[in-house]
């Protein structure tokens, strides 16, 4: 950028006035007073604005009251700017043309079009004047490093704003410690999301638990349901036996009536007897009728009563007076009988008056055997008797001996006495011992008794020899008295026997010798009584069918009855007698009688039929048939009714039934119901609880929760992402324009320190080489290499020390800030030589950028040739 | 012999990506894993097959969904209604554990254990299959797992059921990590492969098949998604692929010269019309406008999308489209800042845009695992690249007036 044309209107002691200027370098030559400050002052207030009314010195207000400002045309990438600052406030009116496509451009435009340069660095570095050179030295080593550092950093200011306005931004997404930022509430909702999340995902241990819930369910409702069925099925079957109990029951009843298995009670039998019985009924009507008529005909004839009555009855009594002649015979018979039984009576009573026993039972007869033994039993006693008698007789020899022996009856021999003393002491002994205790005792005690006794009797006794031949006859009198008695013993023994046999057939009261002689007289006596039961027993059996008869007859003739039965026979006789009479009476009657005796004969053959009839069938008469008939009939239907129960009830159903009994069945039943209701309330539990577990899991699984959340929780955790990505490309965007900054600035200062070195050294003419920037301060090494701060060098030579680096900072910034120099006597404490050298700089400059020197040194014309230098005398008008 | 190689169902994961959803939509994305299911058991059965492999990742096990074990028994049970075995690897997001698996599934399926081993099967014709795999016991399998399968079985066809990823050599190799030739080495008649969701075909013969995922759930599974249906033919196995996903995924890109958002409307419509989807398709669209937009149509740039998407939804109803992802970029430009050399800007991203500076940028936020998880994917130079437009829109929105 160059300045083109200053025109100032009014301002200082100039008004109307216009300087042209070239790109290159402008020498503005003029003595004191002739305006050079207040051109730099002009050209700093045309671009920057005019300094406030506080410092009116500055302001330069033109003294004459021309108009105050002016302005000057500015070339920028070959664009020439107007810029018009006329008296406004804040530092003035502005008005800026693009001259070039001739439009107006707003005031504000002016800085960026200026930037970077503003105000401050415009004065630090492109306007310089006395004052200003060197200044910077005396200030502190810091204001060094700052004015160095700004100058570095120069166009920084954007992007400097623009890291700020980053971060801000990034702020307000997302600051570690802070709530409110997007992220932070984004990552507060995912904290929330993952927590909800977690207790959704609570749902999947439920599941587990549930579906395993349902298969044991699943597996205890089919258990049940099988049990059910069964259960059901048992119900089901013991229901029906129940409901077929009363058929059961029926069935049983039905079997429980006696079977009568008789034949011939069937329908033909029915039929038959039916006829049989017609024909009889018949026969009856034919012989009633046939009796009226001949009762009509005896009506004319005298008859005897017993007649009359016989004619009312006389089928009835035909055959009974059929039976007349034999049943007289009978009775005579019987007359004979009766009168045989007496005389066998008397015969017997009188043999039963000899031989009978008091009770009146009469001796058995003895057989032959007992005979033969009874005979040989009385020849046994008789010689028993002979012999006893005989032994009776050498006893009493014996006795009549022993008297004879037996010298003194009154000479007892005393041992004799002593015997009796001898078993007396044994007695007392054997008594004594009785009361001793111990049954050894008692029989030790017992035993010494009898051993005393035996002393006494036996030992003392023979101790005697005196007695010596008594005692031989003594004993012979013993064996003979034993012979004796055991005569007496057998003579008894056969009597005994003699008795018992006696005893045997009741013939205790007869003495033995005649019981043999007897045995004629029970014989006897035995057949009459056997003849006597013979004629008792024809008596009653022809007793019998006599008392029928006359009963029969008393029956149909009432009027015989009481009456003597021969008596009745003589009537009865005399009654056929008449018969027979009336019979020959004449024919009609005669044929009516026949008549009537066919009748009888056909009813008589009729009721024969069915008596034959009814005696084949067992039964008595009519009603007994029927009955029976009928009772055959309901047995038949009975048992076809028992058929079909038992068909209706089916064989497998009526042996179950056959097993139990009503309570037991009702009872299972009941327990049946009570299992199957039990199990269909354990399987509706079951049921119910598969129900709300498929429901739960039902819900568990459809409602989408977790599904939802997850997608949310993707959503926000992509969200999150687009923030932080956001949040983390600010902060590396803001992080980037610092570090290029810094590498920039860090880059520049170099290069302006190098540069001013450069130029140091030329205005020098070498006398210093080089200029180094420290970390504390500048120094400057001198050709022979040693080293000066700024503080040891001299004002001109610091002076022109801040002259290079001003330079040097102009070139070196050129392509950011390309502004024109402008230099106002800055140069009045270099020498002549130092001076020149400058002018030689600026001059070369000069071709680079526009340099504007203010001065009053004619001695700057002569580096101000070339096409784009030009020398500007400020009097020459 | 037939049967359907299926791998890494997912199924109730969540869509990733998104931000919100239309509720239509949001139905049909949370069904969509379910839907695409189905459609493979559907074929299953309606193909009668022999069996159905699954190579793991039928679900992601942290997620512990009800849903997805739900639906799996009701699949299985119908299977097992059709007497159709289920042979399963557990892959890296379903690995086994047994402390979840209270209820064992229908008896029909076979889920292998941590170690390799070989089921047989016995199939109606009368020929045996043996089939060999394994199920991530954890996350990662790192161990070179091939070396347990066994060689060819002495059965008509032998299969190998693998869910991993070939070795890359580097130190990420937590997936059965396996080789080509490791694979070609056991002479199998086919190997079913999961865990990468895109269908492909490592080799032709034998065929070594990635069956992909039955429904893409984000931005980067596009294309056509489904499974496998293998027939025998002459002693050789072929596999058919067969579509399964109920919603697409696709990224598109649109350049126009439109300068107003009006316009670049009209565009976009436009392009709706010229690209009607057969799925209802979440597009990714990036539009690039060759001419810079009128600043004050910049402005209104960032809520011009969500607008978009609510003013013009009878045309994306009608392309069967929704975005989920609608930028507009601006020209490619390079930063021209006049005041700072573009060295020091390159120096300074030198120094800005490195993994370590940006990882000390993000700090804290590093802990939230699903930021670390996009912070592992993004790389400094894409983070440069955002910047450098930040830095151009900034620069030229504060200098609009600039001819």
């Amino acid at each position: 950028m160059y300045l083109k044309t200053l025109t100032l209107m009014g301002f200082g002691q100039f008004h109307d006035r216009t300087f042209d200027l070239t790109p290159g370098l402008n020498v503005l030559l003029g003595p004191n007073e002739a305006g050079k400050s207040t051109l730099t002052q002009f050209i700093t207030a045309i671009l920057f604005g005019f300094p406030t009314k506080k410092h009116p010195e500055l302001r330069y207000e033109p003294l004459d009251g021309s108009q105050f400002g002016g302005s000057l045309d500015l070339v920028k990438d070959d664009n020439v700017y107007r810029v018009t600052r006329v008296a406004g406030p804040r530092g003035g009116k502005v008005t800026l043309q693009n001259r070039t496509t001739d439009l107006t451009l707003p005031a504000t435009q002016l800085p960026k079009l200026l930037a970077p340069v503003d105000l401050q660095l415009f004065e630090n570095v492109y306007a310089l004047n006395e004052l200003r050179l060197g200044t910077v030295f005396q200030a502190s080593k810091q204001v060094v490093m700052d004015r160095l550092r700004h100058v570095g950093a120069v166009g920084s200011d954007f992007w400097l704003a623009q890291a700020q306005q980053l971060d801000r931004a990034a702020d307000e997404r997302y600051k570690p410690q802070g709530r409110n930022p997007q992220l932070n509430q984004q990552l507060q909702q995912h904290r929330d999301l993952t927590a909800k999340l977690e207790k959704a995902n609570g749902a999947y241990q439920d599941y587990w638990r549930l579906l395993q819930d349902q298969g044991d369910a699943r597996q205890q409702q089919a258990t049940l349901q099988r049990a059910l069925t069964e259960a059901r099925q048992r119900v089901n079957d013991l229901t029906q036996q129940l409901q077929a109990w009363p058929i059961y029951q029926q069935w049983q009843t039905l079997g429980q009536e006696p079977t009568v298995a008789t034949t011939g009670f069937t329908e033909d039998d029915v039929t038959a007897f039916e006829r049989v019985t017609s024909q009889v009924t018949a026969a009856q009507s034919a012989l009633k009728a046939d009796q009226h008529r001949l009762q009509n005909l005896q009506s004319h004839t005298q008859l005897p009563k017993l007649f009359q009555e016989a004619l009312k009855v006389t089928p009835q009594l035909t055959p009974l007076l059929a039976q007349l002649a034999t049943v007289t015979e009978t009775e005579q018979e019987r007359a004979r009988l009766l009168a045989q039984q007496q005389d066998l009576e008397q015969r017997a009573t009188g043999i039963e008056r000899q031989y009978a026993t008091a009770n009146g039972q009469m001796p058995r007869p003895f057989s032959l055997a007992t005979t033969q033994q009874l005979k040989q039993l009385q020849d046994n006693l008789a010689l028993a008797n002979q012999k006893r008698r005989r032994l009776q007789q050498n006893l009493n020899q014996a006795n009549e001996d022993y008297r004879r022996l037996q010298p003194t009856r009154q000479h007892r021999n005393p041992l004799g006495d002593k015997q009796v003393g001898w078993l007396a002491a044994g007695l007392v002994a054997l008594i004594g011992a009785m009361f001793l205790p111990g049954t050894v005792f008692k029989l030790l005690g017992a035993a010494l008794g009898i051993v005393i006794g035996y002393y006494g009797v036996f030992v003392v006794d023979s101790q005697t020899p005196a007695s010596r031949q008594l005692q031989e006859l003594a004993d012979d009198i013993k064996d003979l008295q034993a012979q004796l008695r055991e005569g007496g013993q057998r003579i008894d023994e056969l009597t005994d026997q003699i008795d018992a046999i006696g005893t045997a057939h009741d013939l205790g009261r007869l003495p033995a010798e005649q019981w043999l002689a007897a045995q004629a007289a029970i014989g006897e006596w035995e057949r009459l009584t056997r003849q006597l039961a013979s004629v008792h027993q024809r008596l009653t059996a022809t007793g019998e069918p006599q008392q029928a008869f006359q009963t029969a007859v008393t029956t149909l003739l009432p009027s015989l009855a009481h009456q003597d039965f021969r008596e009745i026979l003589r009537q009865l006789e005399q009654l056929q007698t008449t018969q027979q009479q009336l019979a020959t009476q004449d024919g009609e009657l005669a044929g009516l009688t026949a008549q009537l005796k066919r009748d009888q004969t056909a009813l008589t053959t009729a009721q024969a039929a069915q008596t034959t009839f009814l005696r084949t069938r067992n039964v008595a008469d009519e009603t007994e048939f029927y009955h029976q008939y009928q009772t055959i009939r309901e047995q038949g239907n009975r048992t076809a009714q028992r058929q079909a129960l038992a068909t209706q009830l089916g064989s497998d159903r009526l042996a179950q039934l056959q097993q139990t009994d009503q309570a037991t069945l009702t009872q299972a039943t009941q327990t049946a119901q009570t299992t199957a209701t039990d199990l269909q309330h354990q399987l509706d539990t079951v049921t119910t609880h598969l129900a709300t577990l498929a429901g739960q899991l039902a819900h568990l699984t459809s409602s989408g929760t977790q599904a939802v959340l997850r997608q949310k929780l993707a959503n926000l955790e992509t969200s999150m992402q687009a923030t932080a990505r956001e949040w983390v490309l600010d902060r590396l965007t803001s992080q980037w324009i610092a570090a290029t900054l810094a590498a920039a600035s860090g880059d520049r200062l170099p290069k302006i320190v190098s540069q001013a070195g450069e130029f140091y050294a030329q205005l020098t003419e070498n006398r210093y080489t080089k200029i180094e920037l420290t970390t504390e301060t500048l120094r400057v090494q001198r050709a022979d290499g040693a080293w000066r701060t700024v503080g040891q060098l001299s004002r001109g030579t610091a002076e022109q020390l801040d002259l290079a680096v001003k330079l040097a900072f102009a070139v070196v910034m050129q392509s950011q800030a390309a502004m024109p120099l402008v230099i106002d006597d800055g140069l009045v404490n270099f020498d002549a030589n130092r001076r020149q050298a400058t002018y030689q700089l600026l001059a070369k400059l000069g071709q680079r950028l526009q340099v504007i020197l203010l001065t009053a040194d004619s001695a700057a014309q002569t580096v101000a040739q070339g096409p784009t230098n030009q020398v500007v005398r400020l009097t020459s008008k | 012999m037939k049967f359907i190689h299926a791998a890494d169902l997912h199924l109730d994961s969540p869509f990733l990506g998104l931000t919100g959803l239309p509720t239509q939509l949001a139905t049909q994305v949370r069904h969509s894993t379910f839907v695409a299911a189905t459609k493979i058991f559907d074929r299953a059965l309606a193909e009668h097959v022999d069996f159905v492999l699954l190579a793991g990742d039928l679900f992601d096990r942290a997620e512990q969904s009800v849903a997805a074990q739900a639906y799996l028994f009701d699949q299985f049970a119908r299977l097992q209604a059709a007497q159709i075995p289920v042979v399963i690897s557990f892959g890296n997001h379903d690995y086994a554990t047994d402390q979840h698996q209270l209820v064992a599934y229908p008896a029909n399926v076979t889920v292998f254990g941590a170690n390799v081993t070989t089921t047989t099967l016995t199939l109606k014709s009368g020929e045996t299959v043996a089939i060999s795999g394994f199920s991530y016991p954890q996350r990662w399998v790192s161990d070179d797992v091939l070396a347990a399968y066994p060689v060819h079985a002495a059965t008509d066809w032998h299969l190998g059921m693998l869910h991993g990823a070939v070795a890359t050599g580097g130190a990420n190799d937590h997936y059965a990590p396996f080789t080509l030739e490791e694979l070609q080495q056991k002479h199998y008649d086919y190997w079913a492969l999961g865990h990468i969701h895109h269908h492909r075909l490592l080799a032709e013969n034998p065929p070594i098949v990635y069956a992909g995922n039955p429904q893409g759930r984000a931005i980067n599974e596009t294309g056509v998604k489904g499974a496998y249906l293998v027939t025998s033919h002459d002693h050789r196995l072929v596999p058919e692929f067969f579509p399964t996903a109920v919603m697409a995924w696709e990224t598109a890109t649109l350049t126009t010269t439109a300068t107003t958002l009006v316009a670049l409307g009209q565009d976009l419509t436009t392009w709706l019309k010229a690209h009607p989807a057969a799925l209802p398709t979440l597009t990714a669209l990036t539009i690039t406008t060759s001419q810079v937009l009128a600043p004050e149509e910049q402005a209104r740039l960032a809520t011009w999308p969500a607008l978009f998407q609510r003013t013009q939804r009878a045309a994306l109803q009608a392309a069967n489209r929704y975005f989920v992802r609608l930028v507009v970029a601006p020209p490619k430009t390079t930063l021209v800042a006049p005041e700072l050399d573009q060295t020091y800007w390159e120096q300074g991203a030198a120094q800005v845009f490195t993994a370590t500076n940006v990882q000390t940028v993000f700090g804290k936020l590093a802990q939230e695992p699903s930021l670390a998880a996009w912070l592992a994917q993004v790389t400094p130079a894409e983070l440069q690249e955002a910047a450098n437009q930040r830095l151009v829109q900034r620069e030229r929105g504060d200098e609009p007036d600039v001819p």
